[in-house]
């Protein structure tokens, strides 16, 4: 084992061990106790910055618990740090201790698509003018493909989680949430402001199969096999309102 | 099968129509960046916009809420009708200014 091998293992141990021949002063042991501590601590941070609503429905002290095993299993593997925690989500879900609140992970789903859609690169939507023009190929249109903003992301979740965000967001009453209910939303970034949205089901599969690289017609055919009166009109109106459509043309885009 | 069906009912005037109908619908402009000013003093702790001067370097830098020296993009016109807690008028403003004690 090489000797940065045996640093890291002592770092992540959650035996708190030393590893051994790492500096010959009388006080390694303590040191490395300090920087253990900071690299745990900053990590926990950062996490709780990009996940706050997670860290105040499970309260302070189990989300650092929670977050030292996180960090434990999964080190970052790159160096910045906003990207740190995309594997939080799933970890959640197998993490047994926080099994009681089955929406735990569908919540800090939401919070990665908002810290995604806030670094999102920018693009220009493509305008009105533009879109108007296809128009003039009707018997195309079904194979019009649609691409989307890189900061957009749909979540469809059978818990309330756009609620229970809301309601951390001083939007609608806590204890008025019934988790239990299926939720379908939209986080995106427009302009400098990201946003979650509330979506019916057959929206989010239409946003979802546009993401997906399908055409405007079948994006269209499957929201309608979940809701045979779903319309399109409104669904692509928002995505050209909120500047999501950043490119738009009769073949798959590149 | 019911894949098939659905993509053989959907014609092309329903798809005509659907976007006929989403381009109308589209009528305010969003927000363009010239929409928008600086606000001093009304940004939450690390959600300032870039460039926010001594201190800080650039967006989500900001270490307390409502910094004085630090901004967020607004639509126009509203700035200075947002409450700040630093700002000695109270609201925010379209300069950096001296927080109040």
């Amino acid at each position: 084992m090489s000797t940065q091998q045996r640093f890291t293992q002592a770092l992540l141990s959650a035996e708190q061990t030393f590893p051994a021949g790492l500096f010959c002063h009388p006080d390694a042991e303590s040191r490395f106790a300090v920087y253990r501590n900071n690299v745990f601590s900053s990590l926990t941070s950062a996490l709780a910055d990009s996940y706050p609503v997670v860290a105040q429905l499970v309260g302070a002290e189990f989300f650092a618990f929670m977050a030292r095993v996180f960090i434990q299993t999964f080190p970052p593997c790159s160096p910045v740090l906003v990207n740190y925690g995309n594997a939080f989500a799933d970890f959640i879900d197998t993490f047994s201790p926080a099994a009681s609140l089955p929406y735990l992970a569908d919540m800090a789903r939401l919070e990665r698509l908002r810290v995604e859609a806030y670094h999102a690169a920018d693009f220009p939507g493509v305008g009105f003018e533009a879109l108007s023009r296809f128009l003039e190929y009707p018997e195309q249109l079904h194979s019009l493909h649609l691409k989307l903003h890189p900061g957009t992301g749909v979540l469809c979740s059978s818990r309330a989680v756009f609620s229970l965000w809301a309601a951390h967001q001083g939007q609608g009453e806590l204890a008025e949430v019934d988790p239990n209910h299926a939720e379908h939303l939209l986080v995106l970034r427009d302009a400098l402001n990201v946003e979650v949205l509330l979506l019916s089901k057959a929206c989010a599969l239409f946003i979802q199969a546009l993401q997906g690289g399908a055409g405007f017609g079948d994006a269209v055919c499957a929201a309608l096999e979940e809701d045979n009166a779903f319309d399109a009109g409104p669904a692509l109106a928002l995505l050209i309102q909120k500047n999501l459509i950043i490119h738009a043309g009769l073949s798959e885009a590149s | 099968m019911s894949n098939k069906l659905n993509t053989l009912s959907l014609s092309a005037t329903a798809l005509t129509l659907a976007l006929t109908s989403a381009l109308s619908l589209v009528t305010l402009p969003a927000h363009a960046a010239d929409d928008m000013e600086k606000c001093f003093g009304v940004a939450m702790k690390g959600k300032n916009d870039c460039a926010a001067g001594a201190g800080t370097t650039c967006a989500g830098t900001s270490k307390v809420n409502d910094q004085a020296n630090v901004f967020k993009l607004v639509p126009k016109g509203t700035c200075e009708k947002t409450a700040s807690s630093t700002s000695p008028t109270g609201y925010g403003q379209l300069m950096a200014f001296k927080p109040k004690m």
